[in-house]
């Protein structure tokens, strides 16, 4: 059975940066997706797989944001670009009502907040 | 940066840290925000800048795109009556929910690592092994190796772009 250190991604990567984003923090977000109790299991590959997509990700929407930085003949990304590279951008439709938000005023930084739900097992089946 | 410690090693369970608080802490809601500044660093020229709120917001962003695909993932478990998401599932969820160009660079991502964990263990794990050669089947025949990974692929290469698709799919059983 895993322990839950084996989640801090020291291991892979720790000296090569292969894992630029650490697992334990992804899984408690993978956890906390949903509502109640959809989320109750995941396989010790799931936040492997996230740490790589989150990047691809977050690259992915730096890229797009800075051309729209560029169009607009500044030297600074700022929330803006993020906000319109997300609206111009299909497939993070899903971010809309997000960007909206911080668009107005400051920092909601709470949305999730509600959805809390009390972690109920860290169990990690090795399949 | 002051990037608060994520409590390290096993003990992480929030055992008395449910009472109601205005807001959930920081760090468990968000990857650290230096992290984000150093991939969204990688992705620009080396004179471009990034401000403080941008990258506020690409950490919200990719909290909300986590749940966001694990969700869909999710979904699948539950009609598939399956307990755990494993990898394969959230290959399946980005392919579904557009995120296609991501299929190959995970694959190839996820192979690494299993290399790099079969020194340490012996298994396999979560049956989404295909980038490599040929997953050996006997390691977890009763995992969905022949039906979800190259399944994603498929998406991938019809460059099917459907929000919905439901596929129902067999095969792990």
């Amino acid at each position: 059975m895993r322990q839950a250190g084996t989640y801090s991604g020291i291991r892979f990567g720790g000296g090569n940066g292969a894992h630029s984003l650490p697992l334990a923090r992804i899984k408690k977000i993978m956890k906390r997706s949903g509502s109640g109790d959809e989320v109750k299991m995941i396989s010790g590959e799931a936040p492997v797989v996230f740490a790589k997509a989150c990047e691809l990700f977050i690259k992915e929407l730096t890229q797009k944001s800075w051309t729209l930085t560029l169009q607009g003949k500044r030297r600074i990304l700022h929330k803006d670009d993020v906000a319109s590279a997300v609206v111009a951008t299909d497939v993070f439709d899903f971010l809309v009502g997000l960007v909206s938000d911080a668009d107005g005023d400051g920092d909601d930084h709470d949305h999730h907040a509600q959805n809390l739900v009390p972690e109920e097992r860290e169990t990690v089946l090795e399949e | 940066m002051a990037e608060a410690p994520v409590s390290p090693g096993g003990g992480s369970h929030e055992s008395g840290d449910q009472s109601p608080r205005s807001n959930v802490r920081e760090q468990d809601r968000y990857l650290p925000i230096a992290n984000i500044s150093r991939i969204m660093k990688k992705a620009l020229p080396a004179n471009g800048k990034i401000a403080k709120d941008a990258k506020e917001t690409v950490q919200e962003c990719v909290s909300e795109f986590i749940s966001f695909i694990t969700s869909e993932a999710s979904d699948k478990c539950q009609r598939e009556k399956r307990k755990t998401i494993n990898g394969d599932d959230l290959l399946w969820a980005m392919a579904t929910l557009g995120f296609e160009d991501y299929i190959d660079p995970l694959k190839i991502y996820l192979t690494r690592y299993r290399e790099m964990e079969g020194d340490t263990k012996g298994s396999a794990k979560g049956g989404d092994a295909s980038a490599k050669k040929d997953i050996q089947p006997s390691q977890n025949a009763q995992l969905a190796h022949q039906g979800s990974f190259s399944q994603g692929a498929n998406y991938t290469n019809s460059q099917s772009q459907a929000q919905h698709m439901m596929v129902p799919m067999q095969g792990t059983e």
